[in-house]
């Protein structure tokens, strides 16, 4: 919506050509390989990205700096060659007019920049409150938690606001956060993780904050990038035009794994997200093929001290968080990990076929709920494949796939990352990602 | 700050007394190691923090070429995450402080008491204790790489990550520790350099007859005084969070992390521009004489390097843009920080004012000097366009930024920094630099500088993240980066040609039997050239007396019957000749480098176990008093010295 | 550690060189020291440089304290847990009462603290008024009644840290505990370290090298130790005063 005022307002012609010319250099090398540069910013699809991207058009900024750069540069490589004279035959004497200095022209070049500076500055404060401009009421709204080295993603479905009123002063509020690690959740609320999955065409307003360090989330084609702080709590918005999927990537250095903490946007078209929704509210279902019913024996003896499968049957304490022995206090929550198409903070892809590979933007969101189904179904055509040898290799010895500093300190008693599983033979690997793939 | 010590004359020629309160008599050496470890010397004090820096350089130059070496293709495995975050972080941190910082300090300390016809610093010991404890926090800082792997947290290292539960080894603790000791160095010696430019000019120096680089160094060296504590002060919370259990950034206890980057960032920006204005001085020298003109609007130069100073700290908040300062904060700092490319530009345009209509000199100084006009703009260009917050939020944290910085600090400040070295080398050492291996070095870096940071700007806004280990195929990154990474291998050998220019041209100078270079080799415009090359212990046989802006150079050109300037002197007829009859020097001292030495073993005390700390103290303390109790000089003092002080002033 | 031991280099340097220069300066007592461009001495140059930087540390400091203590009181009226715990019960449900952490102050007793160490000053001043005009037993009464207020501060904020431990302010448990022991603790080190200066001008009153031709000596130790209670003034105001 701010994309057409901002074309109202704009007093530039917005025709291709005036765009192209002044920046022809960089806007080419930006777009010549637009379809394999997922993150690029010159490419904006989604409202908010279109108007950081128009902002620098519709300013100018981009024409006044090309201007001031081609002035500059060949400016002072014109003077430096037309007046330069030859040291071995000069004649010191030969002393040319000894300009001290010109008020007025220097009175205009201090003013001058101040004036398109200032100028600038209206269009630029703005779109920065454009950008905080909330969506309607009854819009999706999503909190998303950073940890080293994944994201976590929390639907508010209901619409009641994030928090369950946990000190019980019959108001729902940042007070109710049992500070900063565990952040309290309605029992009708979607918990995921890596990926986010939207509506497209709407705007979807987030509340970033964080479980240890500083990370920063950034989808470059939806919007620019906003940081998530431990016990603070910061608002952003993303929307995307089309479905599809949108890959991001964590900015704020956030430590040893910062490179592989990535994920993406997945919009899907209104039908298909309800469906979505619908799917991740069902509790999943203790799986009844006796290999993944063995995987999830083993899962109830290995992973449930840090991952949550909320199938009514494995109990977690009240306290959960408390007693998960990581310095975020929080893993992947796996009950529906089979409808992600990526997984390991981004950097796998759970699934095998046209699109998959979990740094690419190719992937054809109308298939994305059905990721599951036609893996496993042995008489579609064999585009979709369950991505089994990565996943026990994961599962196996995750911090030899990603670095992590899992072992625990002796200090805190606390780890940093997924721990590796040297004690699963193989057979037990392939029980337990049988019985993951089953978390539909 | 506290040192009465005369550098003006005292006669020489009586007879060595030891002095009653003495309990160490002073260093004699005139040659050897020694001299150089206990002088007092500003010219040799700004060499070695020349060498320091080139050291450093060489360290944090092979961790960049490391970075570059990782990021040459996607998914390599050439370094691990651990270690690249380390080099990374070293990387930073030694450019920054070990590196551009040093040789800013070098240059002032060895141009600015010339250029303001001083004979020395206020208080040389103190100049040589800050030289020292740079010198040693700066070593302290790299021997982590052996002792258990350098900071990882990147050279802002931000909070919480900074602590110990997320970088659990002690490389944070040395870069903490490291920086701190560095930072009693810029401290001391910002205190020393402001009170030399206030209170030891010429006589008839008038500030506003002051060389622009000694103005430059005056606003460095106050945003050096005002900055630098509250970099200590953040320092200090880190180490009471890291080695003493205090919770300043504990989250848990309702700590706001964002607490760091305020403090940080008060310190850093001014930081920034500290870094570049002893560059900005540099060129607003070589431009002039090899333009044969003034400087362009001289009052305008001065003070456009003032109000970036006071600009510097108004818009520190323009690196949190997307912390979550909210858009009242982010809109007042946008605007503050789009302001401060006025001062900039001003600066800019005059230079190119002053090249325009000159009769141009397009030697290896003057060519170093313009790429810095041109590639500063280009820095300052692509600031600007993230000083616009709501664009920012797409471009910080890319290699955009990484981009402009370096279009900023190497392609401005280093190439300013090569440029004067080429300018001012002669007066140091007496020997001319080869202009061929110049002008090839020249060309060199600018292909070099300009394939290795130019494609990060395509990088950056292609959506490339800094500080990342590795990237994937998919992302698209590949050529751009294969590119940078051949762009800084030409980088790195062209960076090093100085040290082979340097030899090969000393080579040159010895095998045709040292000829004199002469004191003014340019035709220069400043006080420095009007003493014989290399400069002299002792500076000025006399104090100059100056009459007007560019002194020296008013008294070779004037103005004749028809009011055409002409050439009445050569700089070397009327330079000083250098005998310095009846010159008497502050004594080299071995204190300052031991009471330097004494605070890394604190350091090391402070990390390892508090015991160290007692021997470091009393290292400290006993060094202290030797220092007060050193006599002042070797040789007698009687009552005529301050007659005779007079008489030097009367003959002047 | 390093600030006590640069206040201490200071005043010896002070001391030592300007013993060193004596017999030249003896016969020249109107000159003064050599010509200046300001006018002003190098050394009280450098040392009204060395004062601006300490403010700014100071204010860093302050802003820290103030922020934490903010961050405290707010975590702790809304209930955070781990900041509950971080003082002992009973103080804790003190300072929620009060919404702020001034129940645990003793504000008479550090007035009185404050007062002395402001007396202090005024002594300061005398003592360069003596050693000006040259009276060796002036100079020695007011450097030593400047030390001895200088220290019965300090004893007193050891007392007032013992006591603050003892009731369960620690500095490594909550955040209040190290911003409040951090910010005074550091004042108390920047006295600690004019009492030294004070104390080698005393060794050297007594030596009789503490003449008026080092006036200035004095007057620079005058002049830290006044930045240093001026110092206080505002840290008193801010974290004892200021709910």
């Amino acid at each position: 919506m701010s994309t057409t005022k901002t074309r109202k307002r704009s007093f530039m012609p917005r025709t291709f050509v005036s765009r192209a010319l002044p920046v022809a250099g960089a806007a080419l090398v930006l777009s010549a390989c637009a379809d394999d540069k997922p993150l690029n910013t010159f490419e904006p699809r989604g409202p908010r990205a279109q108007s950081l991207y128009d902002l620098m058009f519709d300013s100018g900024t981009w024409y006044v700096m090309g201007i001031v750069f081609v002035l500059v540069t060949f400016g002072g490589i014109f003077v430096a060659i037309k007046n330069r004279v030859d040291p071995a035959t000069y004649d010191p004497e030969d002393l040319p007019v000894q300009t001290h200095g010109n008020i007025t022209l220097e009175v205009a070049w201090t003013i001058l920049p101040a004036v398109v500076l200032a100028i600038i500055s209206v269009f630029v404060v703005r779109t920065i409150f454009e950008l905080e401009e909330p969506n309607e009421p009854g819009e999706l709204d999503v909190m998303v938690i950073g940890q080293q080295w994944w994201w976590e993603y929390r639907y508010d479905v209901d619409g009641d606001g994030f928090f369950t009123d946990g000190n019980g002063d019959g108001v729902v509020d940042e007070a109710d956060q049992e500070l900063p690690l565990e952040i309290a959740l309605d029992p009708d609320d979607v918990v995921t993780a890596t990926e986010m999955v939207i509506p497209a065409g709407e705007q979807v307003d987030l509340i970033l904050t964080s479980r240890d360090v500083i990370h920063s989330f950034w989808i470059p084609r939806l919007n620019g990038k906003r940081d998530t702080v431990p016990g603070r709590w910061h608002t952003w918005s993303l929307e995307a035009d089309e479905p599809g999927k949108y890959t991001g990537w964590c900015t704020e250095y956030c430590g040893l794994s910062h490179a592989r903490m990535r994920m993406s946007v997945i919009a899907l078209d209104d039908a298909e997200f309800d469906a979505w929704l619908a799917n991740q509210q069902q509790q999943a279902e203790v799986p009844s093929d006796p290999e993944a019913a063995a995987g999830r024996e083993i899962f109830a003896n290995q992973c449930v001290s840090c991952h949550v499968i909320d199938d009514g049957e494995f109990e977690y304490p009240e306290n959960f968080a408390e007693t998960v022995p990581l310095v975020s206090h929080a893993a992947p929550n796996l009950t529906h990990f089979a409808t992600r198409s990526t997984y390991a903070g981004g950097i796998f892809g759970s699934y095998a076929g046209p699109g998959t590979d979990p740094d690419d933007d190719a992937l054809d969101a109308s298939v994305y709920n059905q990721l599951s189904e036609l893996s496993q179904n042995p008489d579609s055509p064999d585009d979709y494949r369950w991505n089994t040898a990565e996943l026990k290799r994961w599962v196996a010895n995750a911090p030899g796939q990603k670095a992590m500093a899992s072992d625990v300190n002796p200090d805190t008693g606390l780890g940093r990352g997924m721990l590796p599983f040297p004690q699963l033979t193989d057979e037990e690997l392939d029980q337990v990602v049988a019985y993951l793939a089953t978390l539909d | 700050m506290a040192m009465m010590e005369e550098p003006l004359a005292l006669p020489s020629g009586t007879v060595a007394r030891s002095r009653p309160l003495g309990a160490f008599s002073r260093p004699r050496e005139t040659s050897g190691l020694v001299t150089w470890l206990t002088t007092v010397d500003h010219k040799k004090i700004g060499i070695m923090y020349g060498a320091a820096a080139l050291f450093f350089l060489i360290i944090g130059g092979i961790a960049a070429l490391m970075i570059r070496v990782q990021l040459a293709v996607p998914d390599s495995e050439f370094l691990s995450a651990e270690f690249y975050n380390q080099v990374f972080t070293m990387h930073g941190t030694v450019m920054v402080f070990l590196v551009v910082m040093p040789i800013g300090a070098a240059f002032a300390n060895y141009l600015m008491p010339l250029q303001v016809g001083a004979r020395d610093v206020a208080f040389p010991r103190i100049n040589a204790f800050s030289f020292w404890v740079f010198f040693f926090g700066g070593l302290m800082l790299n021997t982590s790489w052996f002792l258990g792997g350098g900071a990882d947290g990147g050279w802002f290292n931000y909070a919480p990550n900074n602590g110990i539960a997320f970088s659990p080894s002690n490389g944070i603790d040395f870069w903490n520790i490291g920086l701190f000791i560095a930072g009693i160095g810029s401290l001391t010696g910002s205190v020393n350099l402001i009170t030399t430019v206030l209170n030891m000019r010429a006589p008839g120096m008038s500030l506003m007859k002051t060389p622009v680089f000694t103005w430059m160094t005056l606003v460095t060296q106050f945003l050096l005084l005002l900055a630098i504590p509250v970099l200590t002060v953040a320092q200090i919370l880190l180490a009471s969070d890291r080695l003493f259990g205090a919770n300043f950034f504990n989250v848990e206890q309702g700590a706001d992390p964002l607490l760091w980057q305020h403090l940080f960032w008060i310190f850093g920006h001014p930081e920034v521009y500290l870094m570049i204005l002893p560059a900005f001085g540099i060129v607003s020298e070589i431009i002039p004489t090899f333009s044969r003109k003034p400087i362009f609007g001289y009052p305008f130069m001065v003070f456009s390097g003032i109000a970036i100073g006071f600009m510097g700290w108004g818009v520190w908040a323009h690196h949190m843009f997307v912390s979550g300062i909210g858009p009242l904060s982010v809109a007042a700092f946008t605007v503050a920080t789009m302001f401060i490319a006025v001062p900039t530009g001003v600066k800019i345009l005059n230079w190119l004012a002053t090249m325009w209509g000159g009769k141009i000199i397009l030697n290896t100084a003057m060519l170093f000097s313009i790429a810095l006009v041109i590639q500063f703009t280009v820095g300052g260009l692509s600031g600007v366009s993230h000083a616009m917050a709501a664009h920012d939020t797409q471009q910080t944290d890319t290699y955009y930024i990484v981009a402009h910085f370096h279009y900023v600090l190497f392609g401005g400040a280093f190439f300013g920094f090569i440029g004067g070295m080429y300018f001012w080398w002669p007066k140091a050492f007496g020997y001319m630099l080869s202009e061929r291996i110049g002008k090839l070095q020249f060309w060199l870096m600018v292909i070099g500088f300009n394939l290795t940071f130019g494609p990060m700007h395509i990088l950056g806004l292609q959506g490339m993240p800094r500080r990342m280990q590795t990237y994937s195929d998919a992302h698209g990154f590949n050529f751009w980066n294969m590119a940078a990474t051949i762009g800084s291998f030409i980088l790195g050998f062209s960076t090093l040609m100085i040290l082979l220019n340097a030899f090969v041209s000393y080579r040159k100078w010895v095998a045709a039997d040292r000829p004199n270079v002469g004191a003014d080799p340019w035709d220069a415009r400043t006080l420095e050239w009007s003493i014989q090359s290399p400069a002299p212990d002792h500076n000025f046989d006399h104090d100059p007396v100056v009459t007007s802006l560019d002194d020296f150079w008013h008294r070779k050109y004037q103005k004749d019957e028809n009011g055409v300037l002409r050439r009445v002197a050569t700089g070397d007829e009327l330079a000083q000749p250098g005998n310095g009859e009846g010159v008497h020097l502050p004594a080299p001292s071995y204190w300052p480098i031991v009471l330097a030495g004494s605070i890394p073993i604190i350091g090391y005390g402070v990390i390892y176990s508090l015991w160290l700390v007692i021997p470091g103290a009393v290292l400290m303390m006993a060094s202290i008093y030797g220092w007060a109790l050193e006599p002042a000089d070797d040789l007698d003092i009687d009552d005529h010295h301050d007659d005779h002080a007079k008489e030097l002033e009367t003959v002047s | 550690m390093t600030d006590i031991a640069d206040s201490a280099t200071d005043v010896v340097d002070d001391v030592a060189s300007a013993d060193d220069h004596a017999p030249a300066d003896h016969g020249h007592d109107d000159h003064g020291g050599h010509h200046t461009s300001l006018g002003l001495s190098n050394m009280k140059l450098a040392m009204w440089l060395f004062l601006g930087s300490e403010c700014l540390l100071f204010g860093a400091l302050i802003s820290t304290f103030l922020l934490s203590k903010a961050r405290f009181i707010t975590e702790l009226v809304a209930g955070n847990p781990r900041v509950i715990e971080s003082i002992p019960a009973g103080l804790a449900e003190e300072f929620i009462e009060a919404g702020t952490v001034e129940p645990i102050y003793d504000i008479p007793f550090t007035s009185g603290s404050s007062f002395i160490l402001l007396m202090s000053s005024l002594t300061m001043v005398l003592a360069h008024k003596a050693v000006s005009e040259d009276d060796d037993l002036q100079t020695k009464i007011w450097l030593g009644a400047t030390a001895l207020l200088g220290s019965t501060f300090m004893a007193g904020q050891v007392y007032e840290f013992t006591v603050f431990y003892r009731e369960g302010i620690e500095y490594g448990t909550s955040l209040y505990g190290s911003a409040f022991y951090t910010l005074t603790g550091f004042h108390g080190a920047h006295v600690t370290g004019g009492i030294l200066m004070l104390l080698s001008l005393l060794v050297l009153a007594f030596r009789g090298k503490l003449k008026s031709n080092r006036a200035e000596t004095v007057e620079l130790v005058g002049l830290y130790w006044h930045f240093v209670d001026i110092v206080w003034v505002l840290i008193f105001t801010i974290v004892y005063l200021i709910p």
